[in-house]
Parts: structure tokens; sequence; C-alpha cells
């Protein structure tokens, strides 16, 4: 009798295209290998989710002090001070307290209201456009934006910085990171700390450049410069890169699950939760390396001091012991949060301005995209190897190439597509074709809306002419009154619910009772 | 030990039994309580394991210290009897604690 023997798991991270679809591999390394070790490259790897959880939060064995990229920690690089995501406990502490009461959930929920304002700035030109790229004509501008008016970089630089932070986090196809890409000196940042010094404003630039602190010598001061530029530069890199990643994963996974997609259109409720399941699903930062500062067992080995070790973060959020069916995308899972944003002492500090952003752009786009198909031939993925996502993410939106919405003319309704005033539909309006069925058969009427947050405003348009509304909106639950002057003075009161491109409901007729309300969006 | 009702944002009830020498937090995580995150693993850094007290405890907990008074202050829809549940240590003598989880952490 012969047995079928599979080879032993070899899981080379190098290889191009690997990262493409990682999970396979990765779920053989959870189960044949949970502590693999990579002779050719010289690493350790841990990928389930208790002992990447471990790797995290056991800083006194895994230390942060010599990088958290496995080549800079086998290049055995200094560190400069400031650095804080690659420094250990008692400097780590000090530095970070600093930026603790920054990035907190309120402090960036305030800003809520600004980052709407930039989605707004970004997706409302798409409209009608036909093929949009979530990631080039969006997911790359907005956190750019944020990060850098958090930070006081003046808009017309705000592009050159970001182009210098994504030089320095890529890659060649296949090829280890090069240690001279590392760029953690701020170079390029002193301008603006300079310039910023000489002219204090209400931006975290200024709150660093005032900041006192405890160092770890017990020493209470401010930051040095090159702290300072240090700081800037985590921050600029770590705003930008990953949040752009996350809304190109949105584009791509959502892409995937229109059925679900369709739900959260319809009920923006939805939206916090399947962040937080887009983020598991599909993390930015699929892994994070440690240097192994004493020996240590796992799974009944002994990783020696001075190893480099990988916690495969990607693979941990997919781990079946934690998360049932963990391969399965589901934006309704109830489960253990993820481990995206680390654990511990080195938890992502932005991870409150991440889910604002993540969640206010994926509720912009659906407001005015509710559906589309990814253009995957086109898309490319982002060839880093601390970043995973893509460089563009382009969609079929539907529209017919021009810009704004316009009405169709249905059924003898004049004026349909018009506001009061002759100008054309502003962009992102909607607009439903209702069918009202009354006493005295069907009346067709057109609705023109804008929504603007929990409320909308807009025009009806049909026998009566054309006519202002405004409404309520909850979930996915619209409604608005309409008074009419004739035939006869009455009162109609609208409630229905969207589902997708279909509206179902009730119109109360004043006093003449009630008429079934359907609608499709046009 | 202690038996601690978690009342999770929509109104379900989790009566769990709590270890002493744990935090509130973490009784929460081990039982997959929904509506806490807890990032930081217990750090008093992330504010992210807000949770309310019920009005007849808030008198019998620990009080709470200058850090975790200050990163209160970052949690959303802070109210009186906020306390961030990775500061409580579960004891014998909170047998009974009811907590209440806010509508989101962040």
């Amino acid at each position: 009798m012969t047995t079928l023997t599979e080879a032993p798991v070899y899981w080379d991270p190098y290889k191009p295209d690997f990262w493409m679809n990682p999970y396979p591999v990765f779920r053989r390394l959870r189960e044949e290998a949970p502590l693999y070790r990579n002779e050719e490259h010289a690493f350790y790897a841990v990928s389930r989710f208790s002992d990447v959880e471990r790797g995290l939060t056991d800083t006194a064995t895994f230390s942060s002090s010599r990088g958290d990229v496995l080549e800079y920690i086998k290049a055995n690089m200094d560190i400069p001070s400031g650095m804080f995501i690659w420094e250990d406990p008692p400097l780590h502490t000090a530095h970070r307290s600093v930026l603790t009461r920054v990035f907190t959930p309120r402090r960036m929920n305030d800003l809520e209201e600004k980052i709407r304002a930039y989605c707004a700035r970004c997706l409302d030109p798409l409209v009608g456009a036909g093929r949009i790229d979530l990631v080039a004509d969006f997911g790359a501008e907005m956190p750019m934006r944020v990060i850098s008016a958090l930070l006081g970089i003046p808009e017309q630089d705000q592009e050159a910085v970001r182009e210098r932070v994504d030089a320095s986090l890529r890659t060649e196809a296949g090829k280890p990171m090069d240690v001279s890409q590392a760029s953690y000196k701020g170079a390029g940042f002193e301008e603006y700390v300079d310039w910023r010094a000489k002219n204090p404003s209400d931006d975290l630039m200024t709150e660093l450049l005032r900041a006192e602190f405890v160092d770890e010598t017990g020493t209470k001061r401010r930051l040095t410069r090159e702290e300072i530029l240090c700081f800037v530069n985590v921050l600029a890199g770590a705003g930008i890169e990953t949040t752009t990643r996350l809304i190109g994963w949105t584009g791509k996974v959502l892409g995937d699950h229109p059925e679900q997609r369709a739900e959260l259109a319809a009920n923006p409720g939805l939206i916090p939760n399947a962040i937080e399941e887009l983020l598991r699903y599909e993390p930015p930062g699929p892994s994070v390396a440690r240097y192994v500062a004493r020996d240590v067992e796992i799974h009944g080995q002994t990783v020696p001091a001075g190893s480099a070790m990988l916690m495969l973060v990607a693979s941990a959020n997919r781990d079946d012991r934690r998360y049932p069916d963990g391969e399965h995308f589901d934006i309704h899972r109830k489960g253990p949060p993820h481990i995206t944003f680390g654990r511990g002492i080195h938890a992502c500090l932005g991870s409150a301005l991440a889910r604002v952003e993540g969640r206010v752009a994926l509720d912009e786009i659906l407001k005015r995209f509710p559906t589309w198909t990814v253009d995957l031939d086109k898309a490319k993925l982002s060839s880093t190897s601390t970043v995973r996502g893509w460089d563009n993410m382009p969609v079929f939106t539907g529209g017919n190439g021009q810009q704004g919405a316009k009405a169709k003319v249905t059924g003898g309704t004049p004026q349909a597509g018009a506001d009061l005033d002759g100008a054309s539909a502003a962009v992102g309006t909607e607009t439903w074709e209702l069918t009202l069925q009354t006493p005295m058969g069907p009346q067709v009427m057109t609705a023109q809306i804008l929504r603007e947050g929990d409320a909308f405003k807009g025009t009806m348009s049909g026998e009566m002419g054309v006519e202002h509304i405004d409404g309520k909106i909850s979930g996915n639950a619209l409604s608005w009154t309409l008074s009419l002057k004739k035939p006869v003075s009455i009162k109609l009161s609208f409630d229905a619910k969207v589902a997708g491109n279909t509206m179902t409901g009730n119109v109360k007729l004043g006093m003449f009772g009630k008429a079934a309300l359907s609608g499709k969006r046009i | 030990m202690a038996k601690i009702t978690y009342v999770e944002s929509n109104g379900t009830e989790r009566v769990l039994d709590i270890a002493s020498g744990v935090s509130v937090m973490q009784g929460a995580i081990n039982h997959n309580v929904q509506g806490i995150i807890a990032e930081c693993g217990g750090g008093c850094s992330c504010a992210t394991c807000h949770v309310y007290i019920d009005e007849k405890w808030t008198e019998k907990l620990g009080k709470k210290s200058e850090l975790e008074g200050d990163m209160l202050d970052a949690v959303c829809d802070l109210q009186p009897n906020s306390r961030l549940s990775c500061q409580i240590e579960v004891t014998d003598a909170l047998d009974g604690l009811i907590v209440r989880m806010p509508a989101k952490q962040v």
C-alpha cells in the first residue's frame, strides 16, 4: 500500500504573486507548522491567533527595539530616538504618552464632518462617470488630506509628501525591502517643522513642538527636533498608506459580495460592523516582525535569542480557533475583536481615526454608488513588504458617462429632472419613479432627493407640477410630506423603505385613506 | 469570583461568573461579550473598553486613578457613571455588579 505524502509546507514571502491570495498557505502554516522556520531567509513565523497575540504582548521576549520590519531586524540597524514604534519600554512609554491623548475616539469622532467634506470633494466629481478608481480617485486622496490637515502640512505640499512616503514603502516585486529605503529620519519634513515653530497654529505639529513629557531618565523636557521629525514621519506614513489600503479592500471585498453590499446600502447602521469585518478579513498590515530578545519555547521548540520572527496578523484573523468559519466574510459577524491593529503597548495609535475614516468613506461611497463591478484585470496589487493592498481599484458604477444625475421624464410629468430654478440637479441626487395605488388608479410621480445625514431635501414632480420636499432618514426608511393644492387641498404623508434600487411603502392621502407605494431608482 | 451582568447595547444580558483578579474588561473579552474593543490590552491608553456602571454600584467600586480620569475624557458619550473596564479588578465584593456597554466605542 502506498501513502500519498504532501511535501512539508514551504513559504517564501518574496515569491511574486504570493500576496494576491496568501490565505491557503497561511492555513497550512496554522495546521502543519504553527512555528514555522524559513532557513533561506532566516526567519521564524507564527500564524495562529494565540501565538500572534502572545508575540505582540510579551514585549520582554519579543522586542521592537530592532525595528518591526523583518529586513531591518536582520540588518541590525541603529534606531533613531523618536521612532517610537521601534522602541521598548521605558523609552516607548515616554514617547507614546505624548500622543495618546491626540488620537482618541472622541477627538477622532469630532473630525467626522471634516472627513465627510473631504470625501464629498473626492467623490462628487465622479458621480455619473461610469467608471471610477476607488483608490486613485478617492482612497489615495482622502486619508492624505485628513492626516495632513491634522499635521498642519499646507495643502499644496500634501501630494509631494504622499509620494515620498509611498516610495519609502515600496519594494521591487519579489525582493526584500532595502535598508536604505528606511526614511525614518524625516527628510523633507524639516522645513515644515521649522516653519511651524515660527508660525504656531491649532494643529498636531504645534502640539508636538510644545509638548512636555518625562523621558526615560526621569527628566521633564520637550521633544528634540529629531524626535519630532520621526514622529511626523511615522504618523504621515501610517496615516496615509494603511487607510488607503482599507478603502481599496472595501471596494474589492464588497464588489465580491454584492448581496452584503446591498444590505449596507439599504441600512447604513450596519456599516461600523462591516468595517470591523473588512479589517479582519483583509488587514492592511498583514504582518509585523519582532526581534527575539531571549530564548523562548513555542510549540515544543526553542527559538533562540537573536532570531527575527514574523507575527502573521492576517493569518491570526482567519484562525478558526477564534473566528468560527474564519475564511468567510460576514458583515453580521458577532465575534471577538480582530487583531488588525495589534494588541498591547504598540497597538495602533491611529485606530480610532482609521475606523472613523473607513466608516465615513464607505457611507459616502454607498450614497453615490450603491453598486459597482470591479474591473479586476486593471486592478494592481501593491508590492510592499509591510502594507498589503491595491494601487488602484477601478470599478464600473453604471453611470452613463455624464456628470450629475438626470431624471427621465415619465408619463406626462412635466419638468421632471429640474429643480424649481431650472438648473440641473446637484451631484449626489437620487432620482426615483414612484407609483401610488390611489382610489383613482395608479399615479406616477418623480422624486429627486439629496441626502444630508439623517434628513433629505428635494423635489417631487407630477400632475401638480414641481414641489419642494424635505424629509427624514432613519436607517433605510424615508419619510416626508407633500401638500397638494389641486385638485383638492390634501397633505400626502409618505413612508417608504429603500432596498437597493427599489422602494416600498405607503402614502396617507390626507383623510382619504392610504395608498400603496412602490418606487424604482432611475 | 463574582457574578457580573454585562448588558450589551441592544439590551442582551450576559450574566457571567468572572474569576477574581482579572479586570471587568478581560471578563467581557473572555466570554465574547459584544461592545468592547480593548486594543491596548488593559494599559489604560486606548479608551475603547468604556462601560457604564449601574447606579447601585458606582459608589462601591475603587476610586479611579488620575490616568483613568484623564483617559475617560477620550471616550465617546461620557456620562457621570462612565468607567474604563480595564481598570476595574474583579473581587468577591463585586458579586452582582451590572455594567452596560455604550452604543459605540469609536
